[in-house]
């Protein structure tokens, strides 16, 4: 979104005239359930909802005004079945493709011709190397969107006025909040991992919006990257006992040509005897686990604590450029 | 101590196993080649965002090497049912694994038998839903 459209918008938080909202062909779609019909059916009607709003912004507006606004929960509300998130969750399949429907080298994203090059770089080099230096080695965050495809444990913690979406990778919080805030103001606003969320609450669904997120890639090998004006709006919802869903619709006018609707999901793990935690994720407890990236873009571990000369035994010549 | 035993196979079907990667890419080791060992524990380092089970191997002269198997961090090697306590220090163990490409005792973990029983860290892959 444009930066003075976001603040006109905060203007309008803050108590000013409300811009108008795009209204779509069709109208409004509300949640559409997997098990019902024809879900590829369902998934092009919701890829072709989200088409017709040229900005995230733009959506997410549209989907508050059709719940006037959310409804405000109180702590009463959530001992209702909807908003009990509790337990341990993982990602319910599509391995470490952001489009769970996707498999291998699929892609259901509409890319820019800059985001289809950017692609092909990742496709050759791995053709090159066989393999590519991932960001994470340095356990930086994965950052958002790529947070959802991380295959690790998750817990959800939702109160009236914020939700808390937690990775277990790397400790990772996000903060979505629901007290009727406004975005941070733009002069103000820095980009992080996880960018800024507000949302409200609908029919059941978390609706999200993030904005100020920095540039990353929705998964490695051929997934492709999302630039730092990447943006997303969500609706999560339990829908089942076990099951946490959402639609994602993600905004980048870099790297997409149309913005990219999926489908995630989340299942509740069997943790009977409670030994399923989230515990604290530190990266650097363990020497081995430490990375160096190669000349050819690939990467390498420079020195094991179990081998006593790394550079005498590996014939690799960045493990003894690596070595003190 | 058991004797080393050392089989390494070769074969491009192997490559569809993959190599535990979570937080690097997989290139330093080779998915074409298997190994398997037989040793026993040295120490677990159940850490995140990789474990390594070190395990002490005796070579055919007479001499040890320790080898490391690379494995993903505390939660998945819970939910394969791999606890800290599985593998005490001690533990008479095969393993196998795809080694390094370049020589050093390591490889990515795929699978072992302790007391006759088939452990296999990447189950913890597998999601097992909540009781409804």
């Amino acid at each position: 979104m444009p930066w003075f459209f976001k603040g006109l918008v905060s203007i309008a938080a803050i108590g000013l005239p409300v811009l108008a909202v795009s209204q779509p062909a069709g109208g409004y779609i509300g949640w559409l359930d997997k098990g019902d019909g024809d879900w590829q059916a369902s998934k092009a009607r919701l890829q072709a909802f989200g088409e017709q709003f040229d900005s995230s912004w733009a959506l997410y507006e549209y989907l508050s005004a059709q719940a006037d606004g959310g409804e405000r929960l109180s702590w009463q509300d959530m001992a209702e079945p909807a908003y009990d998130w509790s337990g341990i969750y993982t990602r319910t399949g599509g391995g470490l493709s952001f489009d769970p429907d996707s498999r291998g080298n699929q892609l259901s994203a509409q890319l820019t011709p800059a985001g289809a090059a950017a692609r092909q770089r990742k496709i050759d080099q791995l053709a090159a190397t066989g393999g590519e230096y991932d960001p994470l080695s340095d356990c930086s965050p994965p950052s958002f969107p790529r947070w959802t495809t991380e295959p690790f444990l998750k817990e959800y913690v939702v109160t009236p006025d914020q939700t808390w979406l937690i990775n277990e990778m790397v400790n990772d919080v996000r903060r979505i909040y629901t007290d009727g805030r406004a975005h941070t103001l733009p002069a103000d606003a820095y980009p992080s991992p996880n960018g800024d969320s507000i949302g409200f609450w609908h029919d059941g669904m978390l609706v999200v919006h993030t904005t100020y997120l920095i540039a990353g890639q929705y998964q490695r090998g051929t997934q492709p990257d999302y630039s730092d004006q990447v943006e997303v709006v969500e609706r999560i919802k339990k829908v089942d006992p076990i099951t946490l869903e959402a639609d994602y619709w993600v905004f980048d006018p870099v790297n997409l040509a149309e913005p990219w609707y999926t489908r995630q999901s989340w299942t509740k793990l069997a943790n009977d005897d409670h030994f399923l935690r989230i515990r604290y994720w530190n990266c650097s407890e363990n020497q081995n686990n430490d990375i160096i990236i190669r000349d050819d873009g690939t990467s390498q571990f420079p020195d094991f604590d179990f081998v006593e000369d790394d550079a005498a035994v590996s014939t690799d010549e960045a493990v003894s450029g690596a070595q003190p | 101590m058991k004797r080393a035993t050392a089989i390494f196979l070769t074969t491009g079907l192997l490559g569809c196993l993959g190599t535990a990667a979570a937080h690097h890419s997989a290139t330093m080791f080779d998915p074409t080649k298997m190994i398997e060992l037989t040793g026993v524990v040295k120490e677990f380092q159940y850490t995140n965002p990789h474990s390594w089970l070190l395990v002490d191997v005796t070579n055919e002269d007479g001499s040890v090497t320790t080898w490391g198997f690379e494995a993903e961090g505390p939660s998945t090697l819970m939910r394969a049912g791999i606890r800290l306590s599985t593998l005490p220090p001690g533990t008479e163990i095969t393993i196998r694994g795809n080694p390094m490409k370049d020589g050093r005792p390591a490889a990515a973990w795929i699978d072992a038998t302790v007391d006759g029983e088939r452990i296999n860290p990447r189950n913890g892959f597998a999601v097992v839903p909540a009781a409804n």
